[in-house]
């Protein structure tokens, strides 16, 4: 992929849906380019301006979540409260508190890819001490009840997956994952942090068999089987080099957030200076990524004025926006 | 003990966390635990039936009722024995986990690892999670508890060479710091760091073996188990160290709570085996 120039991969890719996505809307059926909304926040640490900015966050995407089950997926990864490697605790529990203030009924979920001890990694990254009742609210979905979804015309080998029925059965899945590099797939966003509601129950610790169908065709089915989401990613610290585990920390001071997966992921792929064009799994949810980033319509900070060039891997140099 | 009890579903298994659905894996592990302590309590018998009307056509067992496919879960449920599953559904799970290898270690990914020079650790097969995928630590580890029990009635030339493929498969995957990652000891020329709970399975399942990589891991193991951060991980570093006589005399009182059924489990048999009875290796 990193080998792939503009040319090649726009000819390879141009036959594809738009990127605008309704939020209830079935994801991979044609339709006009619809605008996508993302918004860029800036936020220079996790403090309590968190909470208002969450806030106004919501209000400008005017979400209809009154009385809706809404499902906060962070990203758990480590036990190691003192790295970028999972999503902040403080912006989750201001993720909580907004989506309450506007009437969601909400709970959080997540089922991490390599650790089993779900509730311990999330006491050990300090959501215990952070979200009062956390354990009440929280699933893990690599164990909770699971349902066999059919994929239609799938990108990946997999007919069907099963999937935590937690985020199946929510009106609205919030993905907030890490603004991180990603070795295998260039960056892991808020499509990536999807995987987290694929069943480690029923496929293990890895969930291996997402390698072996294929990690960004994997990504764009899970992003095509979940067409209710909207995404927050946390931006503030994010980490690059060899993410999503063994990278090092990166001052991004954003947070961005949008109905949108693919068009928040494009966004965040140009703050950290990585070409959309070139991430592999955008291409195959999306299609023309080019034309479809024309569908964004961006509020907030411009992109260019909180661009920060996160190190890449020298496998990955080509992404380089 | 009685949280246990007082978890269990009305369908006769264990969830993983107070109210959730009946999975095959905390059923097997607390049934393991029971078993020991309590063989005529009700609840067995009525976790034993639900494990029963749960085994595929195959032979193996699905993760949870409503999945079509049988997994690692089938070992830890194999590790019950002939006597409380009934001879021919232990048979048939043996058979399950002898058919069962890691993809990556298929004639044709030999071939293409061969021709790319890649590690030789490939060529012992281990086992997978999932049917289809590549071998990893803890189900080659459990799926090796599982036959040397087996082995115990059946000593067949077919189950010692998985055997011995199987520690082969472990001992060529502890990683550089002296314990075992999930997977591979190296990722894209990064060396990957040892786990506790993995090297505490890993351990267990080499019981018996002697080798430089065993010594090692027993150092690691023993560095890391009063810091560990989950009831499992402790759990399982301490029937690693028992199994190869190395847990420290100075014995502490574990301070993690167990949070799921599976950890409460593992923790009463941890407990057990440090009084000499440990039901993974009898």
């Amino acid at each position: 992929m990193p080998g792939l120039n503009r040319r090649e991969f726009l000819q390879g890719c141009s036959l594809g849906p738009p990127l605008g996505l309704a939020l209830a809307g079935c994801a991979r059926s044609p339709r006009a380019r619809r605008e996508s909304l993302v918004s860029v926040a800036r936020a220079p640490d996790y403090g309590q301006e968190l909470y208002g900015e969450l806030r106004r966050t919501l209000a400008d995407h005017r979400l209809n979540i009154r009385g809706k089950r809404v499902l906060l997926k962070p990203n758990l990864v480590e036990f190691e409260p003192d790295s970028p490697i999972n999503t902040h605790p403080v912006l989750v529990h201001a993720a909580v508190e907004a989506f309450r203030a506007f009437g969601a009924d909400v709970a959080i979920g997540e089922g991490p890819g390599h650790r089993r001890n779900t509730l311990d990694m999330a006491e050990a990254a300090g959501y215990f001490r952070t979200i009062p009742h956390f354990e009440d609210l929280f699933t893990d979905l690599n164990v909770d009840r699971v349902s066999q979804v059919q994929l239609s015309r799938p990108h990946s080998r997999l007919k069907s997956i099963y999937l935590a029925q937690s985020a199946l059965a929510c009106d609205l899945l919030v993905s907030m994952p890490k603004m991180k590099t990603h070795h295998w797939v260039g960056a892991t966003l808020s499509m990536k942090n999807l995987f987290g509601v694929v069943s480690g129950g029923v496929y293990g610790w890895p969930k291996n068999i997402l390698h072996w169908a294929g990690i960004p065709a994997c990504i764009a089915d899970l992003y095509h089987a979940l067409p209710r989401h909207f995404a927050i990613v946390d931006g503030i610290v994010g980490m690059e080099g060899n993410g999503p585990i063994q990278g090092t920390p990166k001052h991004a001071g954003v947070v961005v957030a949008g109905r949108d997966l693919a068009a928040v992921d494009a966004t965040c792929c140009q703050i950290m200076c990585i070409d959309p064009l070139r991430i592999e799994y955008l291409r195959l949810a999306v299609g023309n990524v080019d034309d479809s980033m024309q569908s964004i319509r961006q509020i907030g900070e411009p992109v260019h004025r909180v661009q920060c060039k996160f190190d890449l891997l020298p496998e990955w140099s080509g992404i380089r926006l | 003990m009685t949280s246990l009890l007082t978890s269990q579903n009305m369908d006769g298994g264990w969830p993983y966390q107070r109210g959730g659905p009946s999975w095959t894996e905390p059923t097997a592990y607390a049934l393991l635990a029971l078993i020991g302590q309590r063989p005529a309590v009700e609840p067995v018998a009525r976790a034993l039936r639900w494990l029963q009307a749960s085994q595929r056509a195959d032979g193996g067992w699905p993760p949870q009722a409503s999945v079509r496919d049988s997994t690692w879960v089938t070992a830890v449920v194999a590790l019950l024995g002939p006597i409380a599953l009934g001879r021919a559904a232990h048979r048939n799970a043996i058979t399950w986990l002898l058919r069962q290898t890691g993809e990556d270690t298929n004639l044709l990914m030999r071939a293409r690892q061969f021709l790319m020079g890649d590690s030789p650790s490939h060529t012992f097969p281990g086992w997978p999670w999932f049917p289809g995928t590549s071998a990893w630590v803890t189900p080659t580890a459990l799926s090796i508890l599982a036959l040397r029990k087996a082995a115990q009635l059946d000593n067949s030339p077919q189950i010692r060479a998985r055997l011995d493929m199987g520690a082969s498969y472990l001992l060529a995957h502890a990683c550089s710091d002296g314990g075992w990652n999930y997977g591979a000891a190296r990722a894209l020329d990064y060396d990957a760091s040892s786990y506790a709970e993995t090297t505490g399975v890993a351990l267990l399942a080499l019981a018996g073996r002697h080798s430089a990589e065993i010594v090692k891991a027993c150092g690691w193991a023993q560095s890391r188990l009063f810091a560990c951060q989950s009831s499992e991980a402790e759990s399982w570093l301490r029937l690693g160290l028992l199994a190869h006589g190395q847990l420290p005399v100075d014995n502490r009182v574990s301070m993690r709570i167990p949070r799921t059924v599976q950890n409460t489990a593992l923790a009463l048999l941890a407990t057990a085996a440090a009084q000499g009875r440990n039901p993974f290796l009898e």
